[in-house]
């Protein structure tokens, strides 16, 4: 049924639901704690599970000794990542893993058991792997650095000679680390009848294919679940060494094991966003058109990048130039990355495009001052994208740009304000592959669905919201089902392509079933009023009808502007945040309240980025320096801005997605307002006091701006 | 955490006998339960303190006010006495940490916290301060550390109290051996300027019984500059007081805090704005005395003129 071509499906016009404010319909069960979470877990005869960490950056294991640890009262099992020699890459690479009753026993187990290793030289900063003589990440390579990846189109050369302003700059951002609030770790039962994974994932079904895969088990074997899960940022697709090991522990001990990471272990190995240097080059003719454009850049992905990733992988590479048009694509762009002993880069928050944007953003603004123009009319002359020409005008309405812009740096006093703008460009669009399940029953109970999960975004309120639209009943009579491999599949929650994959699924799958309800009962129109009465003359069984996704109900390219205020305390350098203006498209917005949590969350996450955060890497000892929340440092409460957030709601378009593009542009607008408010550029991230003071030339000896 | 023995004592001599050479005092445990968990402290017994009657109490006099060991943080940062008396300390105690640090944080914790200089709290770093043979900060990352240091250790003090105690000329009364000993809070940090391993002057077993202010200084602030806006460590503290009469200064202090192992107090600069009238000259001139031979270590250098403008506002906020 399912597969027989569907009749046109469109969204309804008057929707009563869709593109309304919906509470999450979980609110409660989160606000009471009743809403169990993958690390809530606990499963029938449960043991912890704990991992043993490299604590050399690199190292050859000549052998791994467990049997002290099994001695330790309470400890159930004890297995090695590998036996025997082995080559250890990072500071926090697992090397070993236990299962006890206690997490002291556990402790206990970690200290007992006996690492035989011989250490290696190592390099941790990019600077420092990037030196010819530098010791090798990965032996079989002669250089950390891979070969360049080189695109170069139209007349570059010719193209600058041409240009009546070239302005050049260098920028850096850090390693970002994802850092979501509940870390990543599963509960993992393995008996004779298969593997139960109840994982902290974004992807239900790509763990349930790693573990199968990782414990030679049939695919049909494995079930994964999660109800409810803490965050993951693009860093939760598979189940991790960490999965792997807390299933072979299982194994051993015959019971489920709960091996969630520490915040310690979270910012070692579990990923995060490659670091990039940016020598950037951009070129304007005398009409404000962009008219050629250099970028040659390096960055680290940890130990997934360098030589063995062939050629600008290992996600260091990033879309280059960003966003704007560069007149007959006059463009040369060579990107290399290098490898570091370090943890390896996972896809994080829109992957690549914070960091393209933030020198580009960046360079256009010196483009803007050189040649004595308002950077919101730079921006709008370069900007190809229709939606976004009208997310300058209604911004800059709203946040009062062109009454509140000056020249920078002339800010009178001591504590300077300033503006800034950036853009966000992102695909979304939904997956094929999605499909929905919807149970009717004879007492007018709706259960719906489908196996994806719900990272955070209000998935669940999306699919109550839907399928109450198309029964005409209340988002909170929708039960819904989600996060079980037992369902029909959903799409992993990446590439901010869930809602709109989630979305056209559900639709035609309550569709179809309000049809097949209307057909079986004889009755017209059973929605709203008419639906218990409808229901009832289903007589004993209830009704299930499945869906798919279908095309026409959603679509790809996202955009977004965001306005920036700031203040900077000139004598402390400490940057203050004062109002973001955030103006978004996405298409039809299904649920507005979750979608304007997804700004909030994104700009939140952007001014990390922006102000915040930065992984230290130490090149003495080879570790990460600060594996905590106190020198990790996260945008706070008191750090939050006012937020004026803006949708476009555009329904023509079907649904498109909104995660990544709401932390594309934030650091690059604050940037921008911080050099604007002090006439002088900080240009690396993040902008934290110590830069400020040193950007405006208050230090007196400083050197050269440290890259950690 | 390795095992150890637990025991809550009833008095300050059950406390001090119980916890022996190698016990430590459990107060709030906010900074304690830290170490304990990285193994980077090793107790074989924690008594706990909180249960000594009586030294919880802010007392008021007309000439100097006795703080228990066991105030709060929280509750110096709300009592309304010590708003008015002694702003500057309230704002000190109101820059710990977050809200829930402070309802627990005790005023001897605070003072006895140990260094947070991320290769010490490192579990697996083995630096000059845990016996180790260098200090990796001076050749690694030390944007967090000192201006000052008598030894190779650049872990500076980050007590917020200490700093403000030590502009009021404060005087921590501390048991040892049996005895009440009085220590000005120069006295309570000098060993850490001198002996790389050592966070205080303290001996095993010293207990800290409460702090003694003196009223004698009408005027008092404390300002710091932290990355973030709140629930941060300070990057440079700067604690003022002062008596303040027809505009001019007498008995002035101003000590600052995370750029030394001791709250950094320079005599010259006490002595130089002594019946001063303040303005932004006579500060600027202060804080040129007090920064004088600031030795920075490469990511620290900044410090500097953060330092010196918070030196400047500090003082500038004692004329009321
Ligand atoms: C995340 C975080 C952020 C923080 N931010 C700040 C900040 O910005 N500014 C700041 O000043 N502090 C800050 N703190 C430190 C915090 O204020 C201290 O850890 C706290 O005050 C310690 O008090 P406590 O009662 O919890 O001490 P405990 O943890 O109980 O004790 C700390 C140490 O002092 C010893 N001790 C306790 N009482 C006595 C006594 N009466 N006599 C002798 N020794 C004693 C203990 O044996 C132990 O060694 C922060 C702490 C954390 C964890
Ligand atoms: S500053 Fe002190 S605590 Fe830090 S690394 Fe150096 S010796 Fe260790």
């Amino acid at each position: 049924m399912a597969d027989t071509p569907a009749p046109e499906l469109h969204w309804p016009k008057d929707p009563k639901y869709i593109s309304q404010s919906t509470r999450r319909i979980d609110a409660v069960a989160k606000l009471t704690g009743k809403a169990r979470y993958s690390s809530d877990i606990q499963a029938e005869g449960w043991l912890y599970g704990m991992i043993l960490r490299s604590k050399w950056a690199a190292a050859r294991i000549t052998s791994i000794n467990c049997e002290k640890a099994l001695k330790v009262p309470g400890i159930k099992a004890a297995v090695t990542v590998k036996d025997g020699e082995r080559r250890i890459h990072y500071y926090g690479e697992e090397l070993a893993a236990v299962a006890g009753t206690s997490k002291t026993a556990c402790l206990d187990a970690l200290r007992a058991i006996e690492v035989k290793a011989d250490e290696l030289p190592f390099a941790v900063r990019e600077e420092d792997a990037m030196k010819p003589d530098a010791p090798k990440v990965w032996d079989d390579t002669d250089s950390n650095v891979s070969k360049p990846k080189v695109t170069e189109r139209g007349e570059v050369d010719k193209a600058f000679s041409e240009c009546s302003a070239v302005v050049e700059g260098f920028f850096v951002t850090p390693v970002q680390i994802h850092h979501p609030m509940e870390t990543h770790g599963n509960t993992v039962s393995w008996t004779d009848e298969g593997v139960t994974a109840y994982a902290s994932t974004q992807g239900i079904s790509s763990v349930r294919d790693g573990l199968a895969g990782a414990l030679k088990v049939p695919n049909s074997q494995v079930r994964v679940l999660t109800d409810y899960m803490g965050g993951g940022f693009g860093a939760k697709f598979g189940q991790g060494v960490e999965g792997t090991l807390a299933a072979r522990l299982s194994k051993e001990a015959k019971a489920p094991v709960r091996l969630m990471l520490t915040r310690f272990d979270q910012a070692l190995a579990v990923g995060n966003r490659p670091s990039s240097f940016q020598k950037i080059k951009l070129g304007a003719t005398a009409d404000g058109k962009l008219h050629a454009f250099q970028l040659e850049s390096y960055g680290t992905a940890g130990i997934g990048a360098g030589a063995s990733s062939a050629g600008g992988g290992g996600g260091a590479d990033f879309p280059a130039p960003y966003l704007y048009k560069i007149a007959n694509d006059n463009v040369r762009v060579t990107q290399t990355t290098v490898a570091v002993n370090a943890g390896s880069a996972r896809a994080f928050r829109a992957p690549g495009n914070p960091t393209a944007s933030f020198a580009m953003e960046s360079i256009l603004d010196e483009l803007a001052v050189k040649m004595g123009v308002d950077p919101l009319e730079l921006r709008i002359k370069n900007d190809p994208n229709k939606e976004r020409q009208q997310e300058y005008k209604v911004g800059a309405e709203r946040f009062g740009w062109k009454e509140k812009y000056k020249k920078p740096g002339s800010s009178p006093g001591v504590i300077k304000t300033g503006i800034g703008l950036a853009s966000a460009t992102w695909g979304g669009g939904g997956s094929k592959n999605t499909r929905g399940e919807v149970q009717i029953s004879p007492d007018g109970s709706v259960e719906v669905r489908m196996g994806v999960q719900d990272l955070g975004t209000g998935t669940r309120t999306v699919l109550a919201v839907i399928a109450a639209e198309v029964f005409g009943l209340k988002p909170e009579q929708i039960t819904v089902k989600i996060g079980d491999t037992h369902y029909p599949p959903g799409p992993g929650s990446g590439g901010s392509t869930t809602c709109a994959s989630i979305s056209p699924a559900i639709f035609d799958t309550c569709t179809n079933a309000l049809q097949q309800l209307q057909t079986q009962t004889g009755i017209a129109d059973a929605r709203g009023e008419n639906w218990l009465g409808a229901c009832k003359k289903l007589g004993v069984n209830p009704l299930t009808v499945q869906g798919k996704w279908q095309e026409g109900l959603s679509s790809r390219g996202a955009g977004g502007v965001q306005f920036a205020e700031v203040a900077v305390d000139t004598e402390t350098g400490l940057v203050t945040v004062k109002k973001m203006t955030c103006v978004h498209d996405c298409g039809l917005i299904i649920n507005k309240l979750t979608l304007e949590s997804q700004i909030y969350g994104g700009v939140i996450m952007g001014m990390g980025y922006a102000l915040y955060e930065q992984r230290v890497m130490d090149r003495q000892s080879g570790v990460v320096l600060n594996p905590n929340f106190e020198t990790y440092k996260l945008t706070g409460l008191s750090d939050m801005p006012e937020f004026d957030i803006v949708l476009l709601n555009m329904p023509e378009r079907g649904v498109i997605g909104i995660g990544e593009p709401a932390t594309i542009p934030t650091a690059s607008a604050i940037a921008n307002a911080v050099a604007n408010a002090i006439g002088v550029r900080v240009s690396s991230l993040p902008i934290t006091p110590d830069k400020v003071l040193q950007a405006l030339g208050k230090v007196p000896t400083a050197k050269p701006e440290s890259v950690s | 955490m390795k095992s150890f023995a637990y025991a809550s004592a009833r008095s300050v001599d059950s406390a001090q006998q119980m916890v022996g050479d190698n016990g430590q005092y459990l107060a709030g445990g906010n900074d304690l339960l830290g170490l304990l968990k990285e193994y980077l402290v090793d107790p074989k017994i924690l008594v706990n303190i909180k249960s000594i009657p009586g030294m919880d109490k802010i007392e008021p006099s007309g000439k100097v006010w006795n703080i228990g060991a066991l105030v709060t943080v929280a509750q110096i940062e709300s009592d309304p006495g010590i708003k008015k008396t002694f702003p500057g300390l309230a704002q000190a105690a109101a820059d710990v940490g977050s809200q829930q640090i402070r309802n627990v944080a005790s005023v001897g914790g605070n003072l006895a916290q140990h260094s947070r200089c991320w290769y010490f709290r490192h579990r697996d770093v083995l630096c000059l301060k845990k016996e180790g043979d260098m200090c990796y900060a001076r050749h690694g990352e030390n944007k967090f550390h000192s201006l000052f240091t008598g030894n190779n250790c650049i872990s500076p003090v980050v007590s917020n109290l200490a700093i403000a105690f030590a502009a009021l000329d404060a005087v921590a009364v501390v048991q040892r051996e049996g005895q009440p000993v009085r220590m000005t809070m120069a006295e309570l940090y000098a060993k850490a300027f001198d002996n790389p391993t050592a966070h205080n002057s303290l001996n095993p077993g010293d207990l800290i019984l409460k702090v003694e202010v003196p009223v004698t200084r009408t005027h008092s602030a404390y300002l710091q500059t932290s990355e973030k806006h709140e629930f941060d460590w300070a990057l440079v503290s700067c604690a003022a007081a002062a008596k303040v009469a027809d505009g001019k200064l007498s008995q002035a202090r101003v000590a600052l805090g995370s750029i030394s192992p001791v709250p950094h107090q320079v005599k010259g600069a006490n002595d130089f704005l002594e019946g001063k009238t303040l303005d932004d000259a006579t500060a600027s001139q202060a804080a040129d005395l007090i920064l004088k031979n600031a030795k920075p270590h490469g990511h620290n250098d900044y410090k500097i003129p953060m330092a010196h403008a918070m030196i400047r506002r500090t003082l500038l906020k004692l004329n009321g």
